[in-house]
């Protein structure tokens, strides 16, 4: 069988760059080339109204850098944008109308922004479902043009925690119990519960790192099961800046859970668990 | 809508087919049109605008002579009864109560709570269209919780946005 083409992706968060070309195969995904480029503290920070990107020169460097790291020549990437910057809605979309439309009528009232700033997709869920995203305009630009700057082709824009979610509902697991899915960005995470195929609850929240961070996400795993009708030890995974040591944690306080994918073979020298982003090769 | 998504600022363009031409040429018919039916509508306006003002002076003098009445009452009396309804009739559970009836095409753009004899509420909301706003309608005339509903003008250009005065009875 032929094998899906790798795709290219870049991905900016507050901590680092990250990107690489990755592919969907079998139950695991195929790390084609991957490379990480941290970034200075403050350089980028994910918020949904002001510029996010805060010293243009040091984040374009950081993205130069990665781009000949990846030897990614002129073949355009998808950029994905981080966790912590868009609205994020799970909606029972009326059948006389899209998503879009929806979104537009649901959502972006209760912005706080002018509504003509508001660039809305969505992740459809089936019929009359959809994870409806809304971020500010400016922001997104403040991403492209530090992207071109450093001399990096757009081919799409997505959202880093929509990539990873459409990515784990892919493979929703085991039939059966419920399962909640953590999505961890540098600044923000996203926790879903979905049962047999069928989104329940989404929730996103700002991080507050620390020592104490692990109990506290293990808490909001538990309230998101209790949102989605089920209190009772749900089906827990983990993808995205930090998991292997946030399952390491759980682990040793006597909890379970498990990396949303993982890589095929030697997975390019990282966890794929490590790269939310990698959701979006399979698409 | 793409099979993937893209939050660019400038998504990726194709080019132009037959079908997009003809309907850019229907699209210049309608503007035709549409600007014909503005200029109606612009008389229209005016009208109405007239006929606003003067309901706009009527209803002014009407609250004018609502506050002075108010202003008749005990004040001590006014005080403790805002009280007892504030403990009885919490916001929060006002505001759920309310948003328990209202279907998923017509939200809330304001809400104002008048704690007094009896608790009045006055809402802004907005449906996407009429059917779902006369359901919403229907259960609060039909709910115990909610008396004396009286729906305010509607503006149907577009979505349709209306106010609505009611009274809350407290469980």
């Amino acid at each position: 069988m032929r094998r899906p083409r790798p795709r290219l992706f870049v991905a900016l968060d507050a901590g680092s760059v990250s990107g690489g070309a990755g592919a969907g195969s079998g139950a695991g995904f195929r790390l084609v080339s991957h490379a990480r480029v941290p970034l200075g503290a403050g350089a980028l920070a994910p918020s949904p109204f002001a510029p996010n990107v805060v010293r243009p020169g040091e984040v374009a460097e950081a993205l130069r850098e990665l781009a000949q790291r990846l030897d990614v020549g002129p073949a355009p990437a998808c950029l994905l944008i981080p966790d912590g910057i868009a609205r994020l809605a799970l909606l029972d979309v009326p059948a006389d109308v899209t998503a879009h439309q929806y979104a537009r009528f649901r959502i972006v009232p209760g912005l706080p922004y002018p509504p003509e700033e508001a660039v809305i997709d969505v992740l459809p869920l089936g019929p009359g479902r959809a994870v409806v995203a809304a971020v500010r305009r400016s922001v997104i630009e403040g991403y492209e043009a530090v992207a071109a700057q450093a001399g990096i082709g757009q081919d799409r824009l997505d959202l880093t925690p929509l990539a990873a979610l459409s990515g784990l509902l892919r493979e929703p697991g085991d039939g059966g119990g419920l399962t909640v899915d953590v999505i961890l960005g540098d600044a923000a995470f996203c926790l879903a519960a979905h049962q047999d195929g069928v989104l329940r609850v989404l929730r996103n929240r700002r991080r507050d790192p620390g020592p104490d961070e692990p109990r506290r996400l293990a808490e909001e795993v538990q309230r998101t099961s209790v949102l989605a009708g089920d209190g009772a030890g749900p089906h827990v995974r983990v993808v995205g800046a930090g998991a292997a040591e946030l399952l390491a944690s759980w682990r040793a306080a006597g909890g379970t859970a498990e990396p949303g994918w993982r890589s095929e073979g030697a997975g390019a020298g990282v966890e794929a668990s490590e790269l939310a982003w990698l959701g979006g090769a399979t698409a | 809508m793409s099979a993937e998504r893209d939050f660019s600022t400038r998504p990726r363009r194709r080019a132009a087919r037959p079908f997009d031409l003809a309907l850019l040429a229907a699209g210049a018919a309608a503007l035709l049109l549409s600007a014909h039916a503005t200029a109606n509508a612009w008389n229209a306006r005016q009208r109405a605008r007239a006929r606003l003002e003067e309901t706009r002076r009527e209803t002014l003098a009407a609250q004018s002579r609502v506050r002075e009445l108010e202003a008749r009452r005990d004040p001590a009396q006014a005080i403790a009864y805002q009280a007892l309804l504030t403990t009885e009739a919490p916001p929060p559970r006002v505001l759920a109560n309310l948003v328990a009836l209202m279907p998923g095409d017509v939200r809330l753009d304001s809400v104002s709570l008048s704690y007094g004899e009896p608790l009045g509420l006055r809402v802004d909301v907005v449906a996407r269209n009429a059917s779902s706003y006369d359901l919403f309608l229907d259960r609060l005339q039909r709910s115990p919780l909610f008396a004396d509903v009286l729906p305010g003008e509607e503006n149907r250009d577009g979505e349709l946005r209306t106010s609505i005065q009611m009274t809350y009875r407290a469980p």
